[in-house]
């Protein structure tokens, strides 16, 4: 094995090995997600849902009642999300 | 240099394993003490950092291996096996895939680039990313230990080391095979990465579908390689091969076809569960099987299983493949049971018309493709194994199932976008379906009156109901972007084509979306083109010609020609058209010296009507005459169109929405109140 060979794989070695066990001083947290997280993204969901209902309405895709009636169920939806929201907000706070 | 590319894949192989072990101890200990102070977390970043480290010590590797075919170290035994010195510069890169050892080397490097993606982008979320890390840490350690063992690509020649090497496989020196192979596996291996994050997304029983979003970009990316990989590969048995055609049903074929398929109902089914919640269980199993099938496809063209012109490599690695499979499986199959009720839907099908149960079918028919397609490869194997003699299922097997099954999927692809969520009304059906059904009924009666005549034979029949859906497809997307741009149109006084664009940007995903689907439906329009082929085969000596079609073909010489790679021989034909002269084609047979190995050249014209394909057959041995095959494919040319065009609709699909950048704005608190459903329709 030559020289330079010997010289590459220590180069290799050391700098790999100096990159994974450098201290650092700050260390991402791994949270885990909560509920209200999960809430917050199912609203966003919801709301892009309604979005997307609304516009298509709009391109005069469905029918008013059956656009009626889906939005009527989507709302539905959300409200619940946002009462739960509501509620564990409170908690948090209260807390 | 082969003792650095030997001591970067043991470091690598090091480092993944640090990764692996150190990175699962940490998960465990945060999640059993997540009060405990910063250790476990500091653990899991070195862990991540090893990661990191393993693509360093992999492209080092893949360094060394390319720079010895550079410099034609034949004392490498896979480079004096896949190269030698008059090999083109290019080809020498083709050198790294061309072989098994090479390749297994360009999987573990791909999947250590993807991993480094991953774990460089951590932030997005770090403890569902150390999950996917030390999940892909996993299948990192299996493929370089494939590269360690078995299949050592740093391998040295045994005995004198030879002055030249033996070349590289012929069929694979054409510009496409640069190009294909990688693609081809970054299909593969990209789908690593969201089986990572749904298995580490169902162990952490990780609460909601954002995984879903954050595999989103990297599952289309994959299905884009995959794609691209699938057609530079039908291209290249089209321009290679010489046989007129561009998909076989050969194993190796199968093999990228059948994670494509369940890749592709992946696609459309996490959609249901983005937006209904719907469909948990389903979409973790695709995507756990969508992986499993690359891990096999990349068995079947490494290890030799079955035979096929695409097989460039044959070995024993096969056991560490089905062992590896059998692992997979039994730790999805173990972790599915333990968590299952965390898959709970939370809707249920309401209507058998909606968008959800197009998306249910659509699924049901790119899996019944898939199993047709695995069922068709397997069977040698099956048959071996229970009769003791292989039995080979040729093309008419797939065909006989996959063209109908193909037809359907294409009417699935016109009324899926149509149909609404949850259920869709009659009215709402007669509303969105009449115009694509007159267009779909009028393109039957004008071809039939043009001359098609669909009772004569099965094929004109599947033409014809391709072209018809077609039409039905084009006119029912074409819709969908009329109405939505004149919504814009009436809000904003853009004219029409810039509120095309503003309609595209405000929802990228969706708009371009449907213009994958127009990618596919050119595509099935340029396969419908295969029912009417033709061909003429003849003995072509000087000034001899031949007609086929409108076309008559000349032959001005035949001659031999030499070089240091290899001996050709061509026929130059002056091609007419109706009687006017259209072009010179010069089909070509070429000889390899280092391989000992024949490759056929063939001659194209192609245009948008049909592909004039020219194939130089050899000489006949009485009268030292050329033979000369000449084969008409019409509409041939579309196939490809359609792949751009899926392509871009695929780029599209992956650029961040107008109203998403918009939303990354800081909002005003006002704003949160005003946020109520009924308010949000633009």
């Amino acid at each position: 094995m030559s020289m330079i060979t010997i010289l590459a794989c220590a180069a290799l070695l050391i700098g790999v090995f100096v990159y994974v066990f450098y201290p650092q001083s700050k260390t991402e947290e791994q949270t885990q997600k909560t509920r209200l997280e999960f809430l917050r993204e199912r609203k966003d969901t919801i709301y892009e849902n309604l979005r997307d209902l609304n516009f298509e309405y709009r391109a005069g895709k469905y029918p008013e009642e059956d656009y009626l009636a889906q939005r009527a169920g989507m709302e539905n939806e959300a409200a619940q999300i946002l009462a739960e929201i509501e509620f564990l907000e409170t908690a948090v706070h209260a807390a | 240099m082969a003792a650095f590319g030997s001591f970067a894949i043991l470091f690598g192989l090091v480092l993944c394993v640090y990764n692996f072990v150190v990175g699962a101890f940490a998960l465990r200990q945060i999640a059993v003490h997540p009060h405990v102070s910063l250790g476990p977390e500091r653990l899991a970043e070195s862990a991540r950092r090893a990661g990191i480290g393993s693509f360093i010590a992999l492209s080092a590797a893949a360094f060394a291996l390319v720079y010895c075919a550079f410099t034609n170290d034949f004392s490498v035994s896979y480079i004096l096996h896949h190269s030698n010195r008059a090999l083109p510069w290019p080809y020498k890169f083709a050198a790294l895939w061309s072989g098994q050892e090479g390749s297994l080397l360009l999987w573990a490097w791909l999947l250590g680039a993807y991993g480094f993606v991953l774990r460089v982008r951590h932030k997005v979320d770090v403890k569902l990313t150390a999950y996917a890390s030390t999940i892909l840490a996993a299948v990192q350690i299996f493929f370089t230990l494939l590269i360690v063992f078995p299949a050592p690509p740093f391998a040295l020649t045994q005995g004198a080391v030879p002055a030249d090497g033996f070349g590289l496989n012929p069929l694979l020196q054409y510009p496409e095979m640069v190009i294909h192979p990688p693609m081809l596996y970054l299909g593969y291996v990209g789908f690593s990465v969201p089986f990572a994050f749904a298995l580490g997304a169902l162990m952490m029983r990780y609460p909601g579908e954002k995984w879903i979003h954050i595999t989103r970009r990297w599952t289309m990316v994959t299905w884009l390689f995959l794609t691209c990989g699938i057609f530079l590969g039908m291209h290249w048995a089209y321009a290679v091969l010489g046989w007129g055609g561009y998909w076989g049903w050969d194993p190796v074929e199968n093999a990228s076809l059948m994670p494509w398929l369940t890749g592709t109902a992946f696609l459309h089914s996490v959609m249901m569960q983005e937006k209904r919640g719907m469909m948990k269980s389903w979409n973790v199993w695709l995507i756990f099987t969508t992986f499993m099938l690359s891990i096999l496809g990349t068995l079947l063209t490494r290890s030799g299983l079955v035979s096929s012109v695409h097989a460039f490599a044959e070995s024993s690695i096969g056991t560490w493949f089905w062992g590896f499979l059998l692992i997979v499986l039994s730790v999805c199959l173990f972790t599915y049971i333990l968590q299952r009720d965390h898959l709970q839907s939370e809707h249920k099908l309401e209507s058998l018309v909606s968008r959800e149960s197009s998306f249910l079918f659509n699924n049901l028919v790119l899996l019944a493709a898939c199993f047709t397609v695995l069922w068709g490869t397997l069977f040698p194997i099956i048959s071996e194994y229970v009769e003791g003699s292989k039995v080979t299922v040729g093309p008419p097997f797939y065909n006989r199932v996959a063209v109908p099954i193909g037809v359907f999927l294409l009417f699935l692809t016109g009324i899926g976008p149509i149909l609404a969520w949850r259920s869709t009304s009659f009215k709402s059906v007669k509303r969105n379906f009449l115009w694509p059904s007159i267009a779909g009924v009028t393109t039957a009666v004008v071809l039939m009156a043009a001359g098609m005549r669909p009772w004569q034979d099965v094929g004109t029949l599947y033409s014809l109901m391709t072209f018809s859906l077609a039409a039905l497809v084009i006119t029912a997307v074409g819709s969908e972007f009329w109405r939505g741009a004149r919504v814009i149109q009436r809000h904003t006084g853009k004219n029409m084509l810039l509120s095309l664009v503003q309609l595209t940007r405000r929802n990228t995903r969706r708009y371009g979306g449907h213009l994958v689907h127009i990618g596919v439906v050119i595509v099935f329009v340029g396969l419908a083109g295969s029912a009417f082929n033709q061909s003429n085969e003849q003995e072509m000596g000087f000034h001899d010609s031949m007609t086929i079609g409108q076309y008559r073909l000349v032959c001005q010489s035949y001659t031999q020609d030499s070089n240091a790679n290899y001996d050709s021989e061509y026929e130059l034909l002056n091609v007419y058209k109706n009687g006017k002269f259209l072009t010179q084609m010069a089909p070509e047979r070429r000889f390899y010296h280092a391989s000992q190995q024949t490759e056929t050249m063939v001659a194209n014209h192609s245009t948008l009507q049909r592909d004039l394909y020219v194939v130089y057959e050899g000489r006949n041995q009485d009268t030292n005459q050329p033979i000369i095959k000449v084969i008409l494919n019409p509409l041939v040319a579309w196939i490809w169109i359609g792949v751009v065009v899926m392509a871009f609709g695929t780029l599209l699909a992956l650029v961040p929405n107008m109203s998403a950048e918009q939303a990354t704005k800081p909002r005003k608190p006002a704003e949160e109140e005003l946020a109520l459903p009924a308010g949000v329709g633009d």
